[in-house]
């Protein structure tokens, strides 16, 4: 056999057996193939036989010729059996046949209270914006709850209607706000201090749609030089972009409280009808959500700070009213039932 | 307070409409709570008379109604009310009428023109009722009267809410003078003639000035205690005021108008021929208008005679001096009261009176006298009479402390920049007095604004006057001061959301409970905290426990329907330790039905059990150091025999367990099957830091070699004496092991049980040979031999 002969009858074989393999139609079939081509007495076995004959110089050149088509065939014939056992395997798996629209295992999954879900949110974005979570008792002295937060004596709050007592040795109360945080701070920590209070108050008020002996407020306190209203409008803004977005706009509007001066009440422009006018900010646009101010100097001198050196702002919210608007909870007492209905829905 | 738009304009000259002015004085911080029309807002409706009623051929309920408009003119309209009849005297709206802000347009109703309308009282915005139906007038009026000269003019009454600190707006004055600031504008005191005086008042003796820092007094004889005139009852109407007489009527007017109150005394009960401003005798008893007797206490004001006292100054006239009919000689006290004294007889008595809500937050002491000239004007004017010379005790002029400050510390309080021009505008128009000429500004507030006292203050009227929206917003800017959440806090969290993945649902509950729940809770009272006006009964304590009102939710969510609970609270309980308060954060929880909400189709239902409980427990509590261990005594509200304490550092902490069937009937609940636990975090808080970080040991190398060990032994020994002394057996190699199987029935003898335990030896540096196991396994066997009688199966 030449050299030539010798090319022309791998390329005979090449073009039979991969004509061949790809036309093959089982496993068993591209084995069939294997042993005819590359087996023991297979077509390209036999023709490699020949080289013995040939010389130095045409084994040269026919040795590799072989080996390339060897590993040709190999691969090709490896790759269509691979086809075959994935064809094999997808097969058996097509005829799985489970009902996939049944109910799924009742995998464990509790729910936070909607109280919970509102404050946690409110921390959170407080916590970014800087302020430290602070917390005082909820029993607590006249003290803190009123005198050093400049409460005179014959304020209505002070009355039995407005505010609990209890049976203690020293005549305490149950906190009517979350401000006895800012007395207990102030007096024990010197300014710059920036604190958050969440916890729960306590008002001599009837349970009804809108009232509860006990609810939750968020105080925050900021002293340090040169702090100014417009620190707490700044501050404000922020909080409210992170609770309802970046288009949320405050705004101040003049108010009382004995332990700021000057007094704000704060609205947040209705996030549900940005301003237009709905049934939740009952047309008017904007929604009255917190009460501020800058800290009132007899406030600071009472807990030990120089009013003439820091000044400071104050801020107290109740996570209900804010709750009950983002969750359209309607009833105030919804939150103290506790029923499954609605605390499964969080 | 109410405001009436009309009195208003007495003061000012305004020309906003009823909404600008809200808006203003919302803007101001004086809420508008409410606006309410009044009087007739309509024109071109007039008196008509009904003469034909026919059916409306296109419709079963509308009619064509024919009327008499006056010297025979006649006009047909078609109206739908039910109660038109011949014969009534109707308002008819012709065509271009204007109804409120509506104007009446020809109508063509179902194919039959109609020429008007007549009105119910309703559309001409007299109520506010939804009633059905046409208003019917009085037969008498003459036809093609104005309906609207009926009526009052068109006017609006302002509900305001007033902040404490405001007492000078608690008048028709006070908000004009605000406006006037606001607006640039004069105020207009009311003209007052000036009577001249004949005779003298009575004598005037301050007992306590402290409590009463002006009297004025004056008489006027020959009164006669008629009607007041129809505008000045229209005025008290509007304040929600039943006008009475003259003499009564005038004292409230001015008391609406100018913001001092006044008392008028009959004379003939005045004896002694002086007034007296005294504290009471401890005990003595007085009884005010209307008949209450109160006792008093020395801390009460009283205006007394020569003899007796006549009034509880400030708050109510006695009963034994107060104006008749036929009062003619009367007594008129402008006065002060100092609001400390006035605020604890008003509490002390919970009596009050529209007078001393104005004493108790402060009337204008200056104001007093303008108040008296008013009143004696009006009296004369009204009642006739003879005034006599006013006497005026006042000891100590008061004046306001001068402010001084400088007009960057105003700005720098509110972070604004309001030019000086501005400020120095609204502080001049605001003050008494005002230099704002050199660099330092001084400040003096009129006596009816006490509560201008700083810096602080003034910086409020400034951003008041000059508008809030002068507030910029810019960066947040903050000094940060890193420092970690209070313990409980963080412990209370990290509780809430493991018991959240466990499938629990937070609730959160009332913190009161009453003397049932206590005793049910073997909690004794004196160590619970009670509160001493307590809303309700069943409300008298601070819980000392949580489990009563999660219980209480288990009983009200089976009773809605809902099963498979799984309920939990983190929230303080208080103790009263020697009469101090205690409070500590604890958890606690309740569950019941099956450990899934939903039942699976293709698996059995798990009800909870112990094992689920303690695997809960072993789980929320993994991080905290504590052990469990079998109550020696359960609590009485818990299964005697399932109940486990909470340990740790040896201190019971909690307890969780089955709850005692007898405690869940007491509280109404269906099921006795209710598991619960709860524990306090005080202890646990103690070794928790939030910067605690744990070391991690090293993961084993060498994959553990494995065997099972099987052993046979009396039934009576716990699972923890057998571990125990599998912990304490003496080994060569690293041992963990864990329970398979306890068995107990057939298969054994009588009263023996065998335990199945899967262990696990290994070595630090390389694989077990197997000779070394065999050794090791051989001591446990002859450990749990010799310590707890067990035989290898």
């Amino acid at each position: 056999m030449t050299i030539l002969e010798f090319k022309s009858a791998c390329e005979t074989i090449a073009q039979e057996y991969k004509t061949k393999i790809n036309a093959a139609q089982s496993a068993a079939e591209v084995e069939e193939l294997r042993v005819a081509a590359l087996g023991r007495k297979g077509a390209l076995t036999d023709l490699l036989k020949g080289l013995k004959d040939f010389s130095i110089e045409d084994k040269k050149q026919a040795g590799p010729l072989g080996n390339a088509l060897k590993a040709e065939l190999t691969a090709a014939l490896d790759e269509k059996a691979a086809f075959f056992a994935a064809k094999e395997i997808n097969d058996e798996l097509n005829k799985t046949n489970i009902d996939l629209t049944l109910p799924g295992y009742p995998v464990a999954c509790g729910h936070k209270h909607p109280l919970s879900v509102a404050q946690d949110r409110m921390t959170t974005i407080l916590a970014r914006l800087g302020f430290e979570w602070a917390e005082g008792p909820w029993v607590e002295d006249e003290k803190h709850n009123f005198d050093l937060l400049n409460v005179p004596l014959h304020h209505p709050a002070r009355d039995a209607q407005d505010t609990f007592f209890v049976d203690t040795k020293a005549p305490l109360v149950l906190r009517s706000h979350t401000s006895n945080v800012q007395s207990r701070y102030m007096e024990k920590h010197k300014p710059p201090l920036r604190i958050m209070a969440p916890g729960r108050v306590f008002r001599n008020d009837s349970l009804d749609a809108t009232h509860s002996p006990v609810f939750h407020q968020i105080e925050g306190l900021y002293v340090d030089k040169n702090v100014s209203l417009a620190d707490l409008k700044s501050d404000l803004t922020a909080f409210m972009k992170g609770l309802f977005g970046d288009k949320a706009e405050i705004r101040f509007r003049p108010s009382f409280f004995p332990f700021t001066e000057p007094s704000v009440e704060v609205d947040v422009k209705c996030v549900f009808c940005q301003g237009k006018g709905c049934n939740v900010c009952k047309q008017n646009g904007w929604i009255e959500m917190l009460g501020a101010g800058v800290v009132h100097p007899n406030v600071l001198k009472n807990c030990g700070i120089d009013p003439s050196e820091f000044s400071g702002y104050a801020f107290g919210m109740g996570v209900e009213r804010l709750a009950m608007m983002m969750l359209n909870i309607k009833d105030i007492r919804a939150f103290y039932e506790n029923d499954v209905r609605l605390l499964r829905q969080f | 307070m109410k405001i009436l738009y009309s009195w208003l304009k007495d003061f000012i000259d305004v020309d906003l409409t009823p909404e600008e002015l809200a808006k203003k004085l919302t803007d101001l911080g004086i809420e508008v709570a409410s606006m309410q029309t009044t009087g007739a807002d309509f024109e071109g409706v007039h008196v008509a008379q009904i003469i034909k009623i026919e059916d409306h051929p296109n419709s079963d309920h509308l009619h064509l109604v024919t009327l008499d408009k006056g010297s025979g003119v006649t006009q047909r309209v078609v109206c739908g009310a039910p109660n038109v009849a011949v014969g009534q005297k109707v308002p008819l709206a012709k065509v271009g009428a204007r109804l409120g802000k509506i104007v009446l347009k020809p109508a063509v109703i179902r194919g039959v023109e109609s020429e008007g309308m007549i009105c119910s009282s309703d559309e001409l915005g007299l109520t506010h009722t939804r009633a059905h139906g046409i208003l019917v007038l009085d037969e008498n009026l003459p036809l093609g009267t104005d309906v609207s000269t009926l009526y009052g003019k068109a006017d609006t009454i302002f509900e305001l809410e007033i902040t404490s600190n405001r007492p000078d707006l608690l008048s028709h004055l006070g908000v004009a003078r605000e406006l006037g600031v606001l607006l640039n504008k004069p105020v207009k005191l009311p003209q007052i003639k000036d009577i001249p005086g004949q005779g003298l008042a009575l004598p005037v003796e301050i007992q306590n000035q402290e409590g009463c820092g002006r009297y004025i007094g004056r008489i006027i004889r020959g009164v006669k205690n008629v009607q007041s005139p129809e505008w000045m009852k229209e005025r008290l109407a509007a304040m929600g005021l039943n006008p009475k007489n003259a003499l009564v009527d005038v004292t409230n007017y001015v008391m609406f108008e100018l913001g001092n109150p006044l008392h008028a005394f009959d004379l003939r009960e005045v004896e002694g021929g002086k007034v007296v401003v005294r504290n009471a005798q401890p005990g003595e008893k007085f009884t005010v208008l209307g008949g209450r007797e109160l006792e008093l206490t020395e801390n009460c004001l009283l205006i007394a005679d020569g003899k007796k006292a006549t009034a509880l100054a400030g708050i109510m006239g006695g009963a034994n001096s107060g104006i008749q009919d036929d009062t003619q000689d009367i007594f008129i006290e402008a006065a002060y009261f100092n609001p400390p004294t006035i605020n604890k007889t008003v509490k002390k008595f919970a009596i009050s009176s529209d007078s001393s809500q104005r004493f108790e937050r402060g009337s204008d002491i200056e104001g007093a006298l303008l108040a008296m000239r008013r009143a004696s004007d009006l009296f004369v004017q009204i009642c006739g009479g003879t005034a006599s010379e006013i006497n005026d005790v006042y000891p100590q002029k008061f004046e306001n402390k001068i402010v001084e400050f400088t007009p960057g510390e105003i700005n720098a309080i509110l972070g604004a920049n309001i030019p000086e021009d501005k400020l120095k505008d609204i502080f001049a128009r605001l003050a008494a007095k005002f230099d704002g000429s050199g660099p330092v500004w001084k400040f003096q507030a009129p006596t009816h604004r006490r509560d201008l006292n700083h810096k602080w203050d003034l910086a409020e009227e400034a951003a008041r006057f000059a508008g809030y929206d002068n507030i910029p917003v810019s960066a947040t800017r903050a000094h940060v001061v890193f420092a970690d959440n209070p313990k409980g806090i963080d412990l209370g969290k990290m509780y809430a959301s493991a018991l959240i993945g466990a499938g629990f649902c937070e609730c959160k509950n009332i913190d009161f409970i009453g003397e049932k729940e206590l005793k049910l809770f073997g909690a004794d009272e004196r160590f619970c905290i009670r509160v001493k006006n307590a809303l309700a009964q069943g409300w008298d304590y601070l819980r000392p426990t949580l489990l009563p009102s999660l219980i209480k939710n288990v009983e009200s969510n089976l009773r809605f329907g809902s099963s498979d609970l799984k309920l939990f609270e983190t929230s303080k309980t208080f103790q009263n330790i020697k009469g101090f308060p205690v409070e500590n954060y604890t958890v606690a929880g309740v569950l019941t039905g099956n450990v899934e909400e939903n039942k699976f189709f293709a698996t059995p239902s798990r009800p909870v059990d112990f094992y689920w409980l303690k695997g809960l427990m072993q789980t929320v509590l993994c991080k905290a150091d504590v052990t469990f261990a079998p109550s020696k005594t359960a609590p009485v509200y818990m299964h005697p025999k399932i109940s486990m304490d909470i340990l740790q550092g040896g201190k019971v902490i909690g307890v969780f367990g089955k709850l005692h069937p007898l405690t869940l009937k007491a509280l109404g609940v269906k099921t006795s099957e209710v598991w619960a636990f709860e524990w306090a975090t005080k202890q646990i808080e103690k070794n928790y830091s939030a910067r605690d970080f744990k070391p991690a040991a090293d993961v084993a190398v060498f994959p553990p070699s494995l065997r099972d060990l099987s052993v046979v032994l009396n039934a009576d020994v716990t699972y923890a004496q057998i571990t125990s002394a599998l912990d304490k057996t003496p080994l060569d190699v690293e041992l963990a092991y864990h329970l398979i199987d306890v068995y107990q029935g057939e298969r054994l003898p009588q009263g023996k049980k065998s335990v199945t335990f899967s262990l696990a030896f290994s070595k630090k540096d390389g694989t077990l040979k197997d000779k070394e196991i065999d050794t090791a396994f051989a001591r446990i066997v002859e450990q749990l031999k010799t310590q707890v009688g067990a035989e290898l199966r």
